[in-house]
């Protein structure tokens, strides 16, 4: 789970990192929508590491497969400084792009592994997409620290190994009304774990309907 | 007609009003029916074409915007470049895609010289050749968007074909719309008509739903009846318990054989109006015609029931029933014959009465005044003269000649002395063989009786030459008369048995008058008057003897006086 979502060398370096600080603890909590209903797929970070915290061991990598002509993860948060691979593993040709701000990047029609990573060192949120295939979407989400979790289906999230302290979170969905730095919260993080809940308004994302063509043809 | 003239005057009446009646009902019927069924079957044609062009405008609008679409979908430089791979697998889900992106039914890429590449839709295989498809090989051939109605393992497509340029065209995209069920059902739902698309050979979408269609096109494919009345002409197709208004609109296609969109409508359906107009109208008549009938039977039975009765009334007359009346009451034209009729008879039965009375001799004057008069038939006492008439010499007459020849002589003697007689307004009581006994003053009374009587026997006189003179043309000797005439009283009335009842005068006067008419032998004299008599003429009669005889049966003598006519000299028969 943690070598998906972070990448070998970014799990390794949490890991580092928590041994380093010893006493780190967890930020646990859920994202919600106002009628308490979790939403998937947000992602809660840490806005600043505190002063004299340990900069990062590695370069950071992470994976952005193609499979099935669809990007897995659909969301993808990468600390700032990642390297992302972008393996097609499906039989046809995939062209993926963005024209985020925050990324601009093209890789033309190919197959197979042979795509370079693509480095994304600015934060903010890159959103990608296939030339010739309209239906595949995904969002790399570039954050400033390396302490992010992703909702699960329930919106509960985890952020772990976390050094105690007092942090700002943010919450940030791909479907979400308000502006990341309005969803900051100030989290006093001790010796124990803490608990932080997010609400947020967010516009569904739409369902990709199958073609209602000729029944009596297809 | 016999039959026809055998039938009563009721069923005359009554078969005639009826049927007419009966013909106007159904011919109005006949006028309502074809009048709003042309109508409405003009109008369902014309909804028909409608619907014909509505599709023929669908399938262009469909190709239009196919066209549009796909030009746009071939200016879109990631499918240049997807095409460019020239990998089938990757171009098949760049058609899947494309497909979605302007949802479309089929979605076809070809290479530059039409062998598919990928498809999204249909069963073509990838490498297929698919040049000559209609849009596409017209495409090739002119390097730009083509459109054609065509067919693809049997459904009926709106097919475009457009080069995808780089800058030279790379390939092509085949795009398809088809002309489905629900095509055919959305047309319907539009224009009320269901809709079939078929060939000869084939059909390839219907409006109808299957059961109905299996029954329709039995052999899947349009009926030989439907193609045989060809296009532009509706006909109607028997469908369950309905008929089917049907049109055959032709649709211009690629396909090897006619295309035609078959519009149906119910035409029962579209007739209801007319078949419930019809039951009212209907209804309406049948209360009207047994109205009619009843009203028609009792016009008949009011016309003919009185006519019956006067028919039976008129039997009876002519079986003698003279006292027969009929008790039609009414104002109308029966009324007035049923009175005229009731007149008729009591005139009859009045006139009977009279001829029995008078029996034949009464001439119409008198009996005009009898019955206007009212006058007396009773017993009465009154004065009347008598006129008595013979002819002289009768007797060795009547010896000597032919019984015919005398009857006839006897007649025509008659017919002029009883002319004389009602000229003068007198009455023939008797008919005396050769001689007439004729009354003056009885039944009907006049002033001057007396002068009237001898008057008559004046004209009796007058006319005996003429009458002479036309005998002795058939060889008769001449005839000579004599006449006695005297004024007295006696009883009148109605006298005899009941059955043989006759108006008769009865007293001595009639024997008086007799006897003086045989004085005329003797005293060679033609007309002899009583002394009576003689004293109640007038100055402008000429006598001529007096005489005072012995009459037997009277004790008085009695005075005769001759009379002369005209022309008679003056004391001229007395040589006697």
């Amino acid at each position: 789970m943690l070598v998906q979502r972070f990448g070998f060398f970014g799990t390794l370096t949490l890991i580092v990192l928590a041994a380093a600080i010893g006493r780190a603890a967890e930020i646990r909590g859920r994202v919600t929508d106002p009628q308490g209903k979790g939403i998937a797929d947000a992602v809660v970070f840490v806005q600043a590491v505190p002063a004299g915290a340990v900069p990062f061991a590695a370069q950071p990598t992470a994976v952005m497969d193609q499979v099935h002509k669809e990007f897995i993860p659909h969301v993808l948060p990468v600390v700032v400084g990642t390297q992302v691979s972008f393996p097609n593993h499906d039989q046809i040709h995939h062209h993926v792009y963005s024209f985020s701000r925050t990324r601009t990047f093209e890789i033309p029609l190919y197959k197979g592994e042979q795509a370079a990573p693509v480095l994304f060192d600015k934060v903010g949120a890159v959103k990608l997409g296939c030339n010739i295939h309209d239906w595949m979407s995904a969002v790399i989400l570039v954050v400033p620290t390396p302490y992010f979790a992703v909702t699960a289906a329930d919106g509960a999230f985890t952020i772990a190994a976390v050094p105690p302290g007092t942090y700002s979170l943010a919450a940030w969905h791909e479907g979400s009304k308000e502006k990341v730095e309005d969803t900051a919260k100030s989290v006093q993080l001790g010796p124990g774990n803490a608990d932080v809940s997010f609400t947020l308004s967010v516009v569904p994302r739409p369902v990709r309907v199958p073609i209602h063509g000729l029944r009596s043809f297809e | 007609m016999r039959w026809w003239a055998r039938r009563r005057l009721r069923t005359k009446i009554f078969l005639p009003f009826s049927g007419l009646i009966l013909a106007t009902l159904l011919s109005t019927l006949w006028l309502i029916n074809s009048a709003v069924s042309n109508q409405l079957e003009s109008n369902l044609r014309a909804k028909l074409m409608v619907t014909g062009e509505i599709f023929r405008g669908l399938v262009s609008e469909r190709a239009r915007r196919l066209t549009a679409d796909t030009l746009l979908l071939a200016a879109d430089f990631a499918l240049k470049r997807a095409i460019a791979t020239y990998d089938p697998e990757t171009l098949a889900t760049v058609a899947v895609n494309y497909r979605e992106r302007v949802d479309l039914d089929l979605l076809w890429i070809t290479d530059e010289s039409g062998t598919l590449l990928a498809a999204a839709g249909g069963h073509q295989p990838a490498g297929r050749d698919i040049g000559s498809l209609p849009p596409l090989q017209g495409a090739i051939a002119q390097g730009r968007e083509a459109a054609a109605l065509s067919e693809v393992d049997g459904v009926l497509f709106v097919f475009v074909a457009v080069p995808v340029f780089a800058p030279d065209p790379i390939g092509y995209l085949v795009a398809g719309s088809a002309i489905d069920d629900d095509t055919a059902a959305a047309l319907e739902k539009q224009t009320g008509s269901a809709v079939t698309f078929a060939t000869a050979t084939q059909l390839f979408a219907s409006s109808w739903p299957r059961p109905e269609r299996v029954a329709l096109f039995p052999a899947g494919r349009l009926g030989d009846e439907a193609l045989r009345r060809g296009d532009k002409v509706t006909f109607l197709v028997p469908f369950r318990n309905e008929r089917l208004l049907s049109l055959l609109v032709p649709i211009e296609s690629t396909l090897n054989a006619p295309l035609f969109a078959l519009m149906q409508e119910s035409y029962d359906r579209a007739l209801q109006p007319l078949y419930a107009l019809r039951r009212r109208v209907a209804l309406i008549g049948a209360v009207a015609l047994v109205g009619a009938l009843v009203v028609g039977a009792l016009l008949a039975g009011g016309i003919a029931a009185p006519l019956q009765t006067l028919v039976g009334a008129m039997r009876d007359v002519l079986a003698g029933n003279l006292h027969r009346r009929t008790d039609v009451r009414r104002d109308d034209e029966i009324g007035f014959l049923a009175r005229s009729f009731n007149e008729m008879v009591a005139g009859l039965e009045e006139r009977e009465a009279i001829k029995d009375t008078f029996g034949r001799f009464v001439s119409r004057e008198v009996a005009a005044a009898v019955l206007d008069g009212g006058t007396a038939l009773g017993g009465e006492r009154r004065e009347v003269t008598i006129l008595f008439q013979d002819v002289r010499g009768f007797t060795s007459l009547a010896e000597h000649a032919e019984p015919d020849a005398l009857v006839h002589l006897v007649n025509r003697l008659m017919t002029e002395m009883v002319a004389a007689v009602e000229g003068e307004g007198g009455t023939i009581r008797q008919f005396t063989g050769d001689g007439v006994m004729a009354l003056f003053g009885a039944p009907v009374r006049h002033s001057d009786d007396p002068e009237r009587a001898v008057r008559a026997a004046l004209a009796m006189v007058e006319r005996l030459p003429r009458l002479n003179r036309d005998l002795a043309t058939e060889g008769f000797a001449a005839l000579r008369i004599g006449i006695g005439i005297h004024t007295g009283d006696v009883v009148v009335g109605k006298i005899g048995p009941d059955e043989r009842v006759e108006y008769s005068v009865v007293g001595d006067a009639v024997n008086l008058a007799g006897r003086i008419e045989g004085l005329t032998k003797e005293m060679q004299a033609v007309i002899l008057v009583s002394g009576e008599t003689a004293a109640r003429l007038g100055p402008a009669f000429r006598f001529g003897r007096r005489d005072v005889v012995a009459i037997r049966g009277k004790d008085q003598p009695v005075e005769v006086v001759e009379v002369l006519a005209p022309g008679d000299a003056e004391g001229g028969l007395v040589q006697s």
